[in-house]
């Protein structure tokens, strides 16, 4: 009897094909997008060059031009003198002009003058004339000192002693591999995942929908021989569509369609040798995908609901593969364990040629780790009935309305539900991040301390009182009690010199701006006391009280009714997430990790005071730190290893502070169970 | 295939079945017993419990406590050998859209076990039953609902087994296709088929039940043959002997939520 995953993915296979959506993704975009995508914007490229080269410019010269510079202007092929009356600067607007040069008047046979080119930098055209222009003036130039070595008896040659030239040793194909194997990978990886996100859809939730999944699992074969032949198929389409995107994208560069790219120099080509390399790289990178997607797809009950599931992680899928494309990313071990990073970096490598075998065989291995776990995942969700069947006998009862899930519990001791809770950290962090970088581009500093408390610390009171929730219970304001502060204080200076290691680690992998430290030390460092006050209350004081509100206060309160380990981690990446910028990706695990702390630390006690205190210890010993002259030395200096002696004596506070705070909250837990299920 | 006999047990026997989904009893100590050659109709208002007690019975939901056998096979013990046992067929038919209706009569009767020979004979067989020739090449996504539920029949008894578990067969059909499955059902108990079907039909229960069980809450509530309820309830008709058995619950309706 042949093995029932075969008999599975056979079928499978077949009903796949015979979809067109699937069959577009994994064949017509390949074959037919990238020459065509390609071709035609290098086509486009060339065309409009074409246009450029073939335009003469109009351009001006006013001001004192000598007769000769006048003469080398009428006598160049490309430009054509126009004169202008009225407003030089409008001329140049309404494209009469498309540069000009402004000559002043010359202080004596041997005097220097003073030329201006004017020119729109926003203009192909207006570029273009300014390079011809200046290159007649230059030209204009040189004839002058000619003349004026000649008059001396000098030679032409007095005055350059030294001729530069720049020559890159790189071989044309390594050139053409290093610029191409920055954009391919993240091409391939995109096109290999999009292989397997339509048939995971379809193979999962699709098959709910249509209700041929419960006929499916009647028959009399084992759950986990469905889910690999199923997944066998969807791994199977993701590798047949990276093999096909990598055939069309090869013949495309080979044939050497690409003119711009040999008329700058490149020759591009993929060693064919590394062709094989790179499929076999994204063969476990379809196989991670097909299971992720599948288990995630399963738990989707229609195929819209699944697509709308999938799409973030396919996005965000996409960002590892992205990282390439940034220069001065080096690759390494830690690189190379990060899932779809490792692949695309390996790849990059291949393609310029000086790829690491060791890192290759650690991609291999621990893509093929990930897949496994995502294949343990996705089986797992084939064989729960309550992802499978949940919610179908329920679907006989009459539902409420979606939006009483925002106003639920309703009456005295009432707090935000779930989604209103969310919904509010949302809306306030797309008003912080809007609002708040322009109040602090406007008013600095002050900005920033109005920010914080406009917007976020009245909008949570505000939330509170208009949504008619108990504050005690929506924002834990439950008076902490000595031990809890003890443990406080024990978890910050614990946690402190932990999180300053991770960020040191993290910064192998994520190198820290130069530029941001600098701005960080001057935003943080007080050079006089009143100084010093001031950043204590902007930088302490100030996100103590209006990010714990709304943190460890609405977003606590809200998802208390989920399990501890969901909502600790929510509240870390929420409040991580909140601080990111497109400058301080670099901060976002420590304050992940701070955040989750804190969060701990207020779900246990119920008190946000204690969350304040924290925060506040926190974000006042930077400023301490940062101030102090001897600690801002090692501080201001990225590649500083941290004292490694603080480590395990903040290991060792951090677990006091844990066990202090679990000790001492065991009890008052009962109390707040107790009020969990008063109405 | 022979059709197996087990004469000593029940074909069909829920004993203290109880199914929960969370804080809500779906089916609450469900015991009831179905004999050879028998064709028991669960009626009940929707939400009653009785597709999951069917799906407990097909194995695809694992009771919580309590059991279902098939021919004295526990599904939650031994659910592939449950599985062999039975034919269910679910109201939503359940076919593959882009598979044609011979390809996926096939593909069942892979999964049943058989090949070569056995398998295409198997298949012929099917086809010829089923009426399913004519169109036995076209894809299922493009046959008439008639049609589908001829292809759904015949993917559901290529292994021919004892024991039918038919969830509303006759869900969205019109009157024609009802009476082709009423009349399939006729024929099957005469070949000594063993058939367990839920249905808002009263009169396909008139029609065809041997004997009745009525579900109200996850809870058997009447049983016996369509004449002796309507006797022992002093009801004109089947219908109103199921609405009499409804009223309280009918009063009721905050408790919706069974």
């Amino acid at each position: 009897m042949s093995s029932v995953w075969w008999v599975v993915c056979r079928k499978e296979l077949r009903e796949t094909l015979r979809d067109r959506r699937t069959l577009f993704v994994m064949v017509a975009v390949p074959v037919l997008l990238y020459p065509v995508l390609l071709i035609g914007t290098e086509q486009l490229f060339l065309f409009g060059a074409r246009n450029l080269r073939a335009e003469t410019s109009p351009v001006a010269v006013v001001g004192d031009p000598p007769a000769v510079l006048l003469d080398l202007v009428d006598a160049s092929e490309t430009l054509v003198l126009t004169p202008v009356t009225g407003d030089l600067v409008e001329a140049m607007r309404s494209d009469a002009v498309t540069a000009a040069a402004v000559v002043g008047v010359g202080d004596g046979p041997d005097g220097t003058r003073e030329v201006i080119l004017l020119f729109d930098a926003a203009s192909d055209r207006s570029q273009r004339g300014h390079t011809q222009l200046r290159r007649v003036v230059e030209a204009w130039r040189d004839t002058v000192l000619v003349r004026r070595l000649r008059d001396r008896g000098l030679p032409a040659t007095f005055a350059s002693p030294v001729a530069l030239a720049d020559s890159s040793i790189a071989r044309p194909a390594e050139m053409g591999g290093y610029t191409l194997g920055r954009i391919l990978p993240l091409l391939l990886v995109m096109m290999t995942v999009l292989g397997a996100f339509y048939p995971a859809i379809d193979l999962a939730a699709g098959e709910k929908e249509r209700g041929t999944l419960e006929t499916l699992l009647t028959a009399p074969v084992p759950a986990g021989a469905i889910v690999a032949g199923k997944f066998a198929t969807v791994a199977l389409i993701g590798m047949i569509a990276a093999g096909l995107n990598l055939a069309s994208m090869l013949l495309t560069f080979q044939t050497g369609a690409l003119q711009v790219t040999e008329a700058i120099g490149l020759e591009v080509g993929i060693p064919l040798a590394s062709v094989a390399l790179i499929f076999l790289t994204l063969v476990p990178l379809a196989v991670l995908f097909g299971a992720v997607f599948l288990g995630l797809a399963v738990h989707s009950g229609s195929f819209k609901e699944a697509q709308n599931a999938l799409t973030p992680v396919y996005i965000l899928a996409l960002f590892p593969a992205m990282l390439p494309i940034f220069p001065g990313i080096d690759f390494g071990p830690l690189l190379a364990i990060t899932p779809v990073a490792g692949v695309a970096f390996f790849f990059r490598d291949l393609m310029s040629g000086d790829a690491s075998w060791g890192l290759g065989g650690l991609v291999l291995v621990s893509t093929c780790f990930y897949a496994g776990l995502a294949l343990v995942f996705a089986a797992r969700a084939f064989g729960s009935e309550r992802v499978l069947f949940g919610g179908d006998e329920a679907s006989d009862v009459p539902s409420e309305p979606w939006t009483s899930r925002f106003f639920k519990r309703a009456g005295p001791g009432r707090v935000p539900s779930r989604e209103a809770a969310v919904a509010f950290v949302a809306a306030v962090a797309v008003l912080f991040f809007f609002g708040g970088i322009r109040l602090q581009i406007a008013y600095g500093e002050t900005g920033l301390l109005a920010a914080e408390w406009l917007l976020l610390f009245v909008p949570a009171l505000l939330f509170v009182v208009v949504g008619r929730y108990d504050p005690r219970r929506s924002l834990s304001l439950r008076a902490p009690r000595a031990q809890y502060l003890l443990a406080g204080l024990l978890l910050i200076a614990g946690g402190l010199p932990i999180v300053w290691l991770i960020g040191w680690l993290q910064s192998f992998v994520l190198p820290i701006p130069y530029e941001l430290l600098e701005g960080l030390e001057e935003l943080v460092t007080a050079q006089s006391w009143g100084r010093f006050f001031w950043l204590i209350l902007i930088l302490a004081i100030t996100p103590a009280i209006c990010e714990e509100i709304v943190f460890r206060g609405v977003l606590l309160g809200g998802t208390r009714t989920l399990d501890p380990w969901r909502v600790i981690t929510l509240n870390g990446l929420v409040f991580g997430a909140f601080h990111l910028s497109f400058e301080t990706v670099i901060r976002f695990l420590p304050t992940a990790l701070l955040g989750a702390l804190i969060a701990w630390a207020v779900y246990r006690t119920g008190s946000l005071l204690l969350g304040m205190v924290m925060h506040f210890l926190n974000n006042a010993t930077i400023v301490v730190l940062t101030s102090w002259p001897v600690t801002r030395e090692v501080l201001s200096d990225p590649e500083a290893v941290p004292p490694l002696w603080l480590v395990p004596v903040g290991a060792l506070a951090l677990v006091l502070g844990m066990l202090l705070l679990d000790r001492s909250t065991t009890s008052s837990l009962e109390q707040t169970a107790d009020e969990a299920a008063a109405p | 295939m022979p059709t197996r006999h087990f004469p000593p047990v029940f074909m069909i026997n829920f004993s203290a079945l109880t199914k929960r989904y969370g804080p809500l009893e779906a089916v609450r100590g469900l015991t009831l017993q179905v004999d050879p050659g028998e064709v028991y109709a669960l009626l009940g208002p929707n939400g009653a419990g009785k597709t999951t007690a069917l799906r407990c019975l097909a194995t695809l939901l694992k009771p919580s406590s309590g059991s279902a056998r098939v021919c004295g096979v526990d599904g939650s013990v031994d659910p592939l050998g449950a599985r062999r046992l039975i034919a269910f067929l679910s109201s939503s038919m359940g076919l593959y859209q882009r598979l044609s209706a011979k390809e996926l009569v096939t593909f069942f009767g892979r999964l049943h076990g058989l090949e070569g020979v056995t398998l295409s004979r198997r298949v012929d067989e099917m086809v010829e039953l089923f009426a399913i020739g004519d169109f036995s090449g076209r894809l299922c996504g493009k046959l008439s609902t008639g049609q589908r539920q001829r292809v759904s029949l015949a993917r559901a008894l290529v292994h021919d087994p004892p024991v039918f578990i038919l969830d509303e067969p006759t869900l969205g059909l019109d009157v024609l296709s009802s009476r082709a499955i009423h009349d399939f059902i006729i024929r099957e108990r005469a070949r000594g088929k063993t058939i367990l079907l839920s249905t808002h039909q009263m009169e396909e229960v008139d029609l065809l039940a041997d004997r009745v069980g009525i579900l109200r809450r996850g809870e058997l509530v009447a049983e016996g043959s369509p004449t002796e309820l309507v006797q022992r309830l002093g009801a004109p008709n089947l219908v109103r002997a199921f609405l009499a058995l409804m009223s309280d619950w009918a009063l009721a309706p905050g408790e919706g939520s069974a």
